[in-house]
């Protein structure tokens, strides 16, 4: 200690030399003029060469800190990542649904599917509009894609309707390309199909099926699917698979189409069809 | 405490002199003017050593800057070096000889340079001056103007010596 302080001693010149030195240095780095600015540019550069020269050498803790605060950052970045490309998502879907109800004729309401049943025979969804937004029971439910199914229930604010993939549910339609009518039906077991085709009408693999103007439930012309096989499934008639237009396992928002069927030709029919009888 | 009076009186006398008189004197299209108060540094470099060399040469330069205005600490910094420079000449057996005789002007003109290289290379940082040219258009002029006003003193001390 004592052999330290007598060196110290010896020093003294030189380390009140140095404290004056840092002192006016101290002081000249207060200012902020041209020459301070190109000084700091100098000394920043020279840190930073020094700095980079002992980045070489691994701190195993800071390693670890930084390690950990790139993980929070990930799982923060990862959050935000699939925000937006759910927010992405959704408004690709919201344009197309808006493209497409500027370009239809009738009046839509635009509902968002609450409940779904995908795995039974008779198969519906829940739509988070009702009686309030003038929904009532008969009308189409459509996608920007095509048909989706028919209002069976309603209640003030919500609304129930059988899809496509209900065995109660048939829709008159047609090939576009050739005309040809049938009835397009679920039948329970996975496969959609178009029936009442007779073995020698002009249907294809890929035509595009529609609904018909002879549908009392739908405006003609909506987009049901295309062919995907075409078989004869007895003497009379083709055994046609139907591959829907609206993917019913990830459809989130629908329309509700404001069409109901004319009451004169609904009385009409029905009256013929009991005299007939 | 009385000699440490007197240095501080002629130093400060000489920075009056140095910040009012002396544009008077000034030379050269760089405006060239001698630095008294390194003198003044230097004679208490001589005499007192390195410790109160840099502090006078602190004290002197911190007071310089505050009434330059500008740049505050850098006639702090270039008066400490050059004031812990003189200190290197203090040795009592030689002190007289070093204050009497052209070993000043040259003691002189060697802190002088110390001073204004450090002060001028500062000075002009960010600017497209040279060192070269830093040092011939300043450096040594100031110096050699410096030195020039080193020679009063000499004489002054020669003539009391041969009063005596």
């Amino acid at each position: 200690m004592k052999i330290l302080l007598s060196y110290l001693g010896n020093l003294k010149e030189y380390i009140i030399f140095s404290a004056l030195i840092v002192i006016s240095l101290l002081l000249i780095f207060q200012n902020d003029n041209v020459q301070i600015r190109f000084v700091r540019v100098i000394a920043v550069n020279v840190i930073g060469t020094i700095q980079d020269g002992f980045s070489i050498i691994p701190n195993i803790f800071e390693l670890e800190r930084e390690n950990k605060s790139l993980r929070e950052t990930n799982i923060d970045l990862s959050k935000e990542l699939s925000m937006l490309k759910e927010a992405k998502l959704e408004n690709l879907r919201l344009n197309q649904m808006l493209e497409f109800k500027q370009r239809t004729n009738y009046r839509v309401a635009t509902g968002k599917i609450i409940g779904k049943t995908l795995i039974q025979t008779r198969n519906n969804i829940t739509i988070n509009i009702g009686e309030n937004d003038s929904v009532k029971i008969g009308m189409p439910v459509i996608t920007d894609r095509g048909l989706v199914g028919k209002i069976v229930a309603t209640s003030g604010n919500y609304s129930i309707a059988q899809i496509l993939l209900n065995k109660d549910l048939k829709v008159s339609a047609k090939d576009q390309r050739s005309r040809v009518d049938g009835i397009i039906a679920w039948d329970g077991e996975g496969k959609i199909r178009m029936k009442n085709v007779s073995k020698s009408a002009d249907v294809k693999v890929g035509d595009l099926l529609i609904t018909s103007e002879y549908s009392n439930s739908f405006p003609a012309g909506i987009p049901i699917g295309y062919v995907t096989t075409d078989n004869t499934l007895d003497n009379l008639f083709k055994n046609i698979e139907v591959e829907c237009f609206v993917n019913f396992q990830t459809v989130e928002e629908v329309f509700v189409l404001k069409f109901l069927s004319e009451d004169e030709r609904r009385d009409l029919e029905k009256k013929y069809g009991e005299k007939s009888k | 405490m009385m000699e440490y009076l007197k240095y501080a009186g002629i130093l400060l006398g000489l920075i009056i002199i140095q910040k009012t008189a002396v544009s008077f004197i000034d030379v050269t299209e760089f405006k060239i003017t001698p630095d008294l108060v390194i003198i003044g540094l230097v004679y208490v470099g001589i005499k007192k050593g390195k410790i109160t060399g840099s502090a006078a040469g602190f004290a002197a330069g911190l007071i310089l800057d505050i009434f330059s205005f500008s740049f505050i600490g850098l006639m702090a910094l270039s008066k400490t070096i050059a004031g812990f420079a003189s200190g290197f000449f203090n040795d009592e057996q030689k002190e007289e000889r070093y204050l009497n005789s052209y070993i000043f002007i040259i003691i002189v003109s060697i802190c002088s340079v110390i001073n204004n290289t450090v002060y001028y290379v500062f000075y002009f940082q960010g600017t497209n001056l040279l060192f070269v040219d830093i040092l011939i258009r300043y450096v040594l002029p100031t110096t050699v103007y410096t030195a020039l006003f080193s020679v009063i003193p000499v004489i002054f001390a020669r003539r009391r010596r041969f009063a005596r």
